[in-house]
């Protein structure tokens, strides 16, 4: 499937604040089962609360960040949370924690904290970046 | 190809904008074109003399002002947007550019961004 395009998925919806993150994680699904590449996820504004570890919805509802890191290590797809839209919402991992002598982290594994340069590197290596918003 | 970012929601409701310009600033910050559209209600963030003390934020006015220094190569605003919010030439910050048709202006860009 070498003729299958590559991605840039950005999400800045939370979940159960917005339908985002699941309607990224559907289209997500069926880019890989048609033969594209999905470069990296990117979490930006609200949509870092998707890489909370914390989240605990009840057990029978969708476990939407659940469903999201499953699909990552699956799927083997980088899963980055901007670092500006992180911090100001409470999303740390152990180095920003020891940065600002926090007294937690809480950034689900497999995502990772990064700038805004990783997006800007989907703007340029990626055939389509795709944007899941909250309120549009 | 130069990517357009729009913003089409009133300034300090809510952070989106903010984000938004941090993603124009930061595409400027790696040498790759980048543009501002500003429409219906976004049209507000180009008013001069904004004063944010009363709701404890600072103006969005400064951030703006930056956008031609760090490389901005275009700041658009929608036309009727303006005349509807009265944001006459005397009350914009300088160079705004009035498009009259933001169809015809999407149409011009192959990498376009909205607010989240």
């Amino acid at each position: 499937m070498s003729s299958g395009l590559s991605y840039t998925l950005v999400i800045t919806g939370a979940p159960w604040s917005s339908q985002a993150p699941q309607t990224a994680l559907a289209f997500a699904q069926e880019l890989i089962s048609a033969g594209h590449k999905i470069d990296r996820v990117f979490l930006y504004g609200e949509g870092v609360h998707l890489a909370s570890a914390l989240s605990t919805p009840p057990s029978d509802e969708p476990d939407w960040p659940g469903r999201w890191v499953d699909f990552l290590a699956e799927s083997q797809t980088p899963g980055i949370a901007c670092i500006a839209s992180a911090l100001r919402r409470g999303i740390v991992d152990a180095n920003e924690q020891d940065r600002y002598e926090l007294g937690a982290n809480n950034l689900r594994q497999p995502y990772q904290i990064a700038g805004l340069g990783e997006w800007v590197e989907g703007n340029l290596k990626s055939d389509r970046v795709i944007y899941f918003h909250g309120s549009h | 190809m130069t990517t357009l970012i729009v913003i089409d929601q009133a300034p300090y409701g809510s952070w989106a904008g903010r984000e938004a310009l941090d993603m124009v600033f930061s595409l400027a910050a790696f040498d790759q074109p980048a543009s501002l559209l500003f429409t219906g209600a976004g049209v507000n963030w180009l008013r001069k003399s904004q004063d944010a003390s009363g709701i404890g934020q600072k103006t969005v006015e400064k951030n703006l002002s930056a956008a031609p220094v760090f490389g901005v190569e275009q700041i658009l605003a929608e036309q009727s947007a303006c005349e509807r919010y009265r944001l006459g030439e005397q009350d914009r910050l300088d160079g705004v550019e009035l498009i009259p048709s933001v169809r015809d202006t999407l149409d011009r860009f192959e990498h376009i961004v909205f607010a989240g």
